[in-house]
């Protein structure tokens, strides 16, 4: 019994190689001729371990997974009806989406569940460009987990000047030996720790892959983490990438701290890539988040053999542009401290606070002392209530020794500051990455009315209790 | 490799020598899996190598699948997995219980002490009391107490 997942991520990695150097294109979405699109939450099987594998169970969006890349225009209505072929309850949340309460798709707070057999539309107007994903919120540990997730393209009204766009939809799954999801979610110990991480990364629904690209040409591209858990910091050998937005909000384009993108779960990044490496040759893209004897290979930069499009990087700006967002007024914004609690190695566990035999759900984690469990409310009342239009500071301190991807549901905010010290590049987002022991603050206007989520997006902390909800009144 | 072979034959002899003093023979060797953010299980791999165990720590992402091939249940896994001498140990057990294996040899798979309970060797605090530290058989009957720390 060695250390399976490592071995597993070289092994199918390298029968991925053999079998294949398509670059499978992101598949398209169906759209009924009056513009809704109609997506099927149904099982299927599905190559995800690719040849030489048996194809993998799971629970897709139309049959595919991750789920068909869902494009749609800044400013244009957007309508989708969902189908639930499951056997139990589901919903659809779009992450990340500043849209009215109703179209967030919490069950029990936002809407009913989708029963099995029945449908939901989903109806809104994106106001901000930019990356996007989707995902359920009902049981999302498991169904996530099963392969629910698709990536959302809000296209700007003025395409910004790349040469080409990639998106990369990166998930991970904990596969059995027979290349099918393993059972095993909720996991205490893994629930206790960080989550459920599993032992193949995919890219685009695919093992490690060749991504071929052109000398000189300018990519952007764009980096999804779909996974339940597993948080990655992506290098790419010889190539200094520049973010350009995080979860789908623009940023100042920089180059991430040691050239590493940090992408916790549920966390998007927009990245420019010049293609200046070397005709023909080959450059890996790697993720060493949880240090080097776990780190891997993610993809490899295969070098057309073609000489560079152009002899020298556009130097052109890479910004984009900005989305409507209000600007925080913190002369007046109300402060809350969210003090997260709880996992392993806090004390917390033999305190009492674990959850009896009695609870529908397992209790390892609390914000503020008091642990929300499952995918909703479930009756809990809010743990604030903010004034429509104010201001709010957030003050994420982790208490814990685990990190905490925490995610606001119908906002973006603004990331102040780490620990005290500002942080640069105009950076906001909707999930922010929280460090053990480290304390930060983001910022928004709580200018959308309703009751909303937010949480952990490792969903076994979630699951476990890392979860309230705000109201905007 | 051949180190290793020849640090344990030296400790054959040894044993047979000094038999009364086991802390003379050569450390036993052991494979620690801990999740790679998981600091009281470096805690604990300290604490066996001052017990005299040679221990090679390993991290990994799946610890609840190398827990779940032992045939641990899910409720009594410990916080991280060792091998050891053929048998899997999980979670904070004492010395003197992995010891008491490795010389009894039983017809298990794994003991586990469960969760990650404080006071116990390489965690802070105080034990809350006597802990169990459980068998687990090889053909999935239900669990024993194996030994009390």
């Amino acid at each position: 019994m060695p250390a399976l997942g490592r071995r597993r991520l070289t092994a199918i990695g390298g029968a991925a190689a053999l079998a294949a150097l398509l670059h499978r294109p992101a598949p398209a979405f169906a759209a009924v001729p009056d513009g809704t699109v109609r997506l099927r939450v149904r099982p299927a099987r599905v190559p995800l371990a690719g040849a030489g594998h048996p194809d993998t169970g799971m629970w897709t969006y139309d049959g595919v997974v991750p789920g068909p890349v869902l494009r749609v225009r800044q400013g244009q209505p957007f309508r989708t009806v969902v189908e639930n072929g499951l056997d139990e309850d589901t919903t659809v949340h779009w992450h990340g989406m500043r849209l009215p309460n109703a179209m967030d798709g919490v069950p029990g707070l936002t809407q009913p569940p989708i029963r099995p057999g029945e449908r939901f539309t989903y109806a809104f107007t994106p106001q901000d460009a930019g990356t996007f994903w989707y995902h359920p919120h009902a049981n999302g540990l498991e169904q996530i987990g099963r392969g629910l997730a698709g990536v959302l393209i809000v296209e700007e009204a003025e395409p910004p000047p790349f040469d080409r766009e990639l998106v990369w939809a990166l998930s991970d799954w904990q596969l059995t030996e027979d290349a099918q999801i393993a059972s095993g979610f909720g996991n205490r110990m893994s629930a206790m720790m960080a989550g459920r991480i599993g032992d193949v990364v995919t890219l685009n629904g695919r093992v490690p892959d060749r991504v071929t690209v052109r000398a000189g040409e300018r990519v952007r591209l764009r980096l999804a983490n779909l996974s339940v858990a597993r948080i990655m910091a992506l290098h790419f050998e010889r190539h200094r990438p520049v973010v350009v937005a995080y979860d789908g909000q623009p940023c100042e384009p920089h180059e991430p701290a040691d050239g590493r993108i940090l992408l916790g779960a549920a966390m998007r990044a927009d990245v420019v890539l010049d293609m200046q490496g070397d005709p023909g040759r080959r450059y890996r893209v790697t993720d060493d988040f949880y240090g080097d004897r776990l780190a891997y290979t993610l993809a490899e930069l295969a070098y057309d053999p073609a000489p560079p499009m152009r002899s020298h990087p556009r130097d052109a700006s890479v910004q984009l542009p900005r989305n409507p967002l209000p600007e925080p007024d913190l002369a007046t914004a109300e402060r809350h401290e969210m003090v997260l609690q709880g996992g392993g190695m806090s004390g917390m566990m033999g305190s009492g606070m674990m959850g009896g035999g009695m609870m529908r759900h397992r209790v390892l984690w609390a914000i503020n002392g008091a642990s929300m469990t499952g995918d909703s409310p479930d009756g809990m009342p809010p743990m604030l209530t903010l004034a429509r239009g104010r201001t709010a500071v957030l003050i994420f301190r982790n208490e814990t020794a685990w990190w905490h991807p925490m995610h606001l549901h119908g906002h973006s905010f603004k990331v102040l500051a780490r620990n005290g010290a500002p942080v640069p590049n105009e950076v906001w987002g909707d999930t922010v990455l929280v460090a053990p022991r480290e304390v930060v603050e983001v910022a928004f206007v709580a200018d959308n009315p309703g009751d909303w989520m937010l949480h952990c997006h490792v969903m076994d902390h979630q699951a476990a209790g890392l979860m309230t909800v705000l109201r905007i009144a | 490799m051949m180190n290793r072979m020849t640090r344990r034959r030296l400790g054959t002899i040894l044993v047979a020598a000094t038999l009364p003093l086991p802390a003379l023979a050569a450390p036993t060797h052991a494979v620690l899996y801990k999740n790679p953010q998981c600091g009281c299980c470096e805690g604990h791999a300290e604490y066996l190598r001052q017990e005299g165990f040679d221990v090679e720590v390993r991290p990994t992402n799946n610890l609840d699948q190398m827990s779940r091939l032992a045939g641990v249940p899910e409720d009594l896994q410990g916080c991280h997995l060792i091998q050891v001498d053929g048998y899997v140990v999980e979670g904070h057990v004492q010395a003197s219980t992995i010891r008491k294996l490795l010389r009894e040899r039983p017809d298990v798979a794994a003991i586990t002490l469960p969760g990650m309970p404080s006071g116990t060797p390489g965690m802070p605090g105080p034990k809350p009391g006597p802990l169990q530290v459980l068998a687990i058989s090889k053909t999935g009957g239900a669990p024993t107490v194996y030994d009390v720390q």
